[in-house]
């Protein structure tokens, strides 16, 4: 256990510590494993050591990408959430982990990505406000056309169009996922007993996206929230373990309803803005003026030696500098 | 600029009588009129000089085989169609947007005194034209950008481009083409394609890749084309609800095919022609250079003309067609015949007669179709000598039949089926000529013979097209 | 389609009893079929054959192009056409023939989640070793995928669809792994299986559900194919349960219905049955 790895993750907001699916998986499952970590939030996925979040850097190992490659890391360090699960349990996590990959996320790939309404008003206007300058013009475009070439290489389709079929089929498939979870959990705190596994950081990394980011088009979140024990679930986890994500949006709910009038909780800086670009303008004109000789500036030098000088300066067009 | 100064083949001396007409007066500035042609017929020229001005890339020795002729001329009026004659050749090269002939006496030391001087005035194309559309229907929208250099090499050569880029599909064709020097009629050209098509009437959608070559040479009356083609078919189904046999065409397949047509064209125009009549016989063999399709493909067209009293044209027409699968696999969808619709049998929906299954049509192997026409011009004329000729009424009769091959039934079970449940229809309707190319058409038809799973349209049809029965 | 249509489509379907005339499509069984296809086609001649449906199959070139999702097998019932184990399952349920009925809701959650166990690891590793080790690529995969078509286009469409596994692999994380990865994830997958199964003779005690299918279209054919090396059919022989499982779906199911062998998996590879 040398000095702390780092993890370099995306940005929380929402009151969640990440708004990425994976990136939140590493961060609950070294929460439970109790693993150092020393974690950058950032939003530029170049400025990672791998070029794609999540990323962990190790001494030993490098940097490593993949959510399920890090948790065999992790492990490796002795941090192993999984320390206790029986060889079937084990047998439980695999089988589970797979439902999640293949009926839940492409229906979240879609849900943020896909469908026209969410990803315009929610996943774009984020990434767009988040990321610096000249990042935000570029970055959700690109992702927006990467995740859409991953959703169609995972279904295996030849062309994919944001279409009601589609949309039913997905949704549908991640609907019973979720019920089948729910069904599983029944009314336990975690999956397997009382302590938290790496199955429950990967359903938390998945889930609670849909719960608290709100979205236009909510069909998978209203179903989400008809499962009161997975919703339980994972406010559970959020409040154990990540009190400070959960305290912040709390506190951020207020000054947004104290600013009242519309446009403004938007853009708090509206205002100053407005009045910013005014004066650069007014400030542009004048020295444009000032600088083509339209308005002249009087430099009124009240020397003995050149009182024509200056009579002559009031009548000329030209400006003169002395 | 270059300038071709060619000598006269064989040298003539001055013979025949004086006339009193100086040389100075023969200056004629255009070919196209000829005044005072009493007078000049009977005198002797001599050509000495055929210029050509205003070639850039073109290449002489091209030139040669067109002007040839005009050095054979003997009076003036000779000259002056054997030199209308070589401007229609030089402008029918496709390399010149413009040719304009002038002749004048000679002049210079061996100026003979009944010798004349020729001279083309040409512009060239230029080097690259491009032209660009957008084009929406269908619920589809594509740009389609076109370019073409003429006269690449100097010798007529012309290479083509065209793509079209559309919310559903791309594709895109080159091509280039090579006559031959001094026989235009003799050439080759070479294609490579991408095309997409949707077939709503047998829910199927088509993408070929392909390459041609083709060869095109004139024996006696008859234009003849031999053409190879090799051309990758994908197939796919265009809605979930296409019919099973549809989906078992759905797939990948390579087609190698060497193919022959001759064509006899005596009409005097392709598009409502007044006379003449029109001769097409084409033959395709398929499967012999690779490949996966076997078969061969045979089908003619005839079409004749004749002029009746007061501007009226009767016109018949006949169309037929076989395509023989070799080995055991059967026939591909997409290389059956279709019949019905407005250009062919008309009063029946697009391509819909024949053999079909769940609503698809799936097309024959051998067909037959004819058509009988009386064209008049519209009734009591108006804009005649306008816009009004531009259309005509019809009176037609259209007769076919399609069918499959199945075979141990011979070929006389064939032709009893051909010649039994005969789809035909009757009616009239007005025609529109559009350039020299294609026609518009509104009918009214009415259909008979009709068979179960034919789909009519019977009523007022509209069709536009090129090739109509 | 939309909500209404389909449940008027599935009562239709329900409304119609399986016929006798069912058939179901896959690639060419001697020269074509590679072994992702064979396991799938496999599995749902198994799960018709434990449902008692009966079902014939009928090899084509161009399946993988007929079939309406891209994927082989397909069956074609009646007029309707249905691809893939899934939708097969759903569709013969609407029908009213279903094996896991006498599930309960945890266990119905398991079946399902080891199903996508068995389609996240096992398949994506056959398909991994098919197309992505080049020696299995230019040996056996290549030239079996590409034997119906002539010169240009078997090459053309070989590499085709190379390049599109490789993306997919890439698509879901799994371009970098190397090939001892991937039979580490065989092995891993096949521990989880055989820990599931234990000792019961099928994985939910006495009764075979859509999931004994599924693992035995892929066991067994990963065991009977011969690919240019064991190694994948010898992660599998370590667990004996396993081979025993397999050994007695094929022996309730497949050789005593009928005596020439519908399997056809065996046909590219050493020895008609297991060991």
């Amino acid at each position: 256990m040398a000095a702390p790895m780092e993890l370099y993750c995306w940005k929380g907001d929402y009151g969640l510590p990440s708004v990425d699916v994976d990136c939140l998986t590493v961060l609950a499952y070294a929460k439970f494993a109790g693993a150092p970590l020393k974690v950058h939030k950032i939003t530029n996925p170049w400025r990672s050591p791998t070029g794609t979040l999540p990323a962990l850097r190790t001494k030993e190992e490098g940097s490593l990408s993949q959510p399920s490659k890090i948790i065999i890391q992790l492990r490796k360090q002795k941090y192993n959430a999984d320390y206790d699960l029986s060889a079937k349990e084990g047998a439980d996590t695999l089988a589970f982990v797979s439902l999640l990959e293949e009926k839940l996320l492409p229906a979240l790939i879609y849900t943020q990505w896909v469908d026209a309404k969410n990803y315009v008003d929610v996943t774009r206007r984020w990434y767009a406000e988040n990321t610096s300058f000249p990042l935000n013009f570029l970055l959700p475009g690109r992702m927006h056309s990467r995740q859409m070439e991953r959703l169609r290489l995972i279904r295996g389709d030849a062309v994919l169009e944001p279409e009601e079929q589609l949309e039913k089929e997905l949704y549908q498939d991640a609907l019973e996922c979720m019920t089948l979870l729910s069904q599983r959990l029944g009314s336990h705190k975690f999956f397997f007993g009382d302590s938290p596994s790496s199955l429950d950081a990967y359903v938390f990394g998945h889930l609670v996206p849909l719960l608290k980011i709100k979205l236009p088009n909510a069909k998978l979140q209203q179903h989400l929230n008809s499962l009161e024990n997975l919703t339980q679930f994972c406010s559970n986890i959020l409040l154990l373990y990540f009190p400070s994500d959960s305290r912040e949006a709390q506190s951020r709910k207020a000054p947004v309803h104290t600013d009242g009038g519309g446009d403004f909780n938007n853009e708090p800086h509206k205002r100053r803005n407005q009045i910013l670009s005014v004066l650069f303008a007014v400030a542009a004109m004048l020295g444009y003026a000032v600088l083509s000789g339209i308005v002249t500036i009087q430099s009124s030098r009240s020397e003995l030696g050149e009182p024509q000088r200056e009579d002559r300066d009031e009548h000329d067009d030209e400006e003169e500098e002395e | 600029m270059g300038t071709v100064h060619a000598r006269s083949l064989d040298p003539l001396p001055m013979k025949g009588p004086e006339l009193g007409v100086q040389a100075d007066d023969l200056d004629v500035g255009d070919a196209e009129y000829e005044p005072q042609q009493e007078v000049l017929e009977n005198k002797d020229v001599v050509v000495q000089r055929v210029h050509i001005d205003g070639l850039g890339r073109t290449k002489e020795d091209f030139l040669t085989y067109e002007i040839a002729d005009v050095f054979r001329a003997k009076n003036l009026i000779d000259v002056m169609k054997k030199s209308h004659d070589a401007r229609q050749r030089l402008l029918r090269l496709g390399i010149f947007r413009q040719v304009e002939v002038i002749i004048d006496t000679s002049h210079g030391e061996d100026a003979l005194p009944n010798g004349l001087d020729i001279t083309f005035d040409v512009k060239e194309f230029r080097r690259l034209t491009g032209s660009y559309n957008t084009m929406v229907g269908n619920n589809e929208g594509s740009m389609v950008l076109g370019l073409k250099l003429p006269n690449v090499f100097g010798r007529a050569e012309k290479l083509t481009f065209q793509f079209s880029y559309g919310t559903k599909e791309t594709s895109y064709g080159l091509s280039f083409f090579k006559p031959q020097a001094g026989r235009f009629e003799r050439n080759f050209s070479v294609n490579l394609y991408k095309v997409t098509g949707q077939f709503p009437w047998s829910s199927l959608r088509e993408t070929d890749r392909g390459i041609s070559t083709e060869f095109s040479f004139p024996i006696w009356k008859t234009n003849h084309t031999l053409k190879w083609e090799g051309v990758w078919r994908e197939l796919g189904c265009l809605a979930r609800t296409a019919s099973f046999a549809v989906r078992e065409e759905s797939g990948h397949s390579l087609k190698s095919s060497l193919s022959h047509a001759m064509v006899i064209d005596t009409r005097n125009s392709p598009i409502l022609p007044k006379k003449g009549a029109l001769l097409k016989i084409n033959q395709e063999l398929a499967g012999y250079t690779g490949g996966d399709a076997r078969f061969l493909k045979e089908d003619f067209e005839i079409q004749l003309n004749r002029r009746l009293f007061w501007d009226s044209v009767l016109s018949a027409s006949l169309w037929g067609g076989l395509l023989l699968p070799f080995g055991d696999k059967p026939t591909s969808i997409a290389d059956r015949f279709y019949l019905g619709g407005p250009t062919s049998v008309r009063g029946f929906s697009m391509y819909s007669i024949g053999p079909q299954s769940e609503g698809d049509y799936l097309g024959g192997e051998v067909y037959w179709a004819g058509g009988l026409h009386l064209y008049t011009p519209l009734p009591f004329r108006p804009g005649r000598g306008g816009f009004g000729d531009l259309f005509r009424t019809h009176f037609f009769l259209n007769a076919g039949n399609l069918c499959n091959l199945n075979y141990g039934e011979g070929p006389r079970a064939h032709l009893s089926r051909l010649a039994e449940c005969v789809r035909w229809s009757y009616g009239a309707g007005i025609v529109l000529r559009l350039g020299n190319i294609a026609r518009l058409e509104l009918n009214y038809c009415i259909p008979m013979g009709v068979q179960s799973g034919d789909r009519i349209c019977d009523g007022v049809q509209f069709g536009a097209g090129i090739r109509f029965l | 389609m939309s909500l209404a249509a389909e449940a008027f489509v599935s009562q239709i379907a329900a409304a119609e009893p399986w016929p006798e005339n069912a058939i179901l499509y896959q690639p060419l069984r001697e020269d074509q079929i590679l072994l992702s296809d064979c396991a799938s086609s496999l599995a749902v001649q198994a799960y018709l054959r434990m449902l008692g449906l009966p079902v014939r199959v009928q090899c084509r070139a161009n399946a993988e192009y007929m079939s309406p999702s891209g994927k082989v097998p397909f069956i074609h019932v009646g007029n309707q056409v249905v691809s893939e184990l899934g939708p097969i399952v759903q569709f013969t349920r609407a029908k009213g023939h279903s094996l896991s009925d006498g599930l309960d809701d945890v266990q119905r959650a398991e079946m399902k989640a080891y199903m996508e166990l068995v389609n996240n690891m096992l398949l994506t590793a056959e398909l991994y070793i098919q197309w992505c080790d080049e020696n299995t690529a230019a040996e056996i995969t290549r030239p079996r995928y590409s034997s119906p078509y002539s010169w240009p286009l078997n090459h053309i469409l070989a590499y085709q669809k190379q390049w599109e596994v490789r993306r997919k692999m890439s698509a879901i994380g799994w371009a970098g792994k190397t090939l001892e990865q991937v039979y580490e994830d065989v092995s891993q997958c096949c521990q989880a299986l055989s820990q599931r199964l234990g000792t019961q003779p099928f994985f939910f005690n006495k009764q075979p559900t859509e999931l004994d299918a599924l693992v035995f279209g892929h066991l067994f054919t990963i065991l009977t194919t011969r690919l240019t090396t064991d190694e994948l059919s010898e992660k599998i022989k370590s667990y004996s349960n396993l081979l025993s499982f397999c050994r007695r779906i094929e022996q309730t199911y497949f050789e005593s219905q009928d005596r020439d062998s519908q399997l056809g998996a065996s046909d590219y590879s050493k020895g008609p049955s297991l060991m």
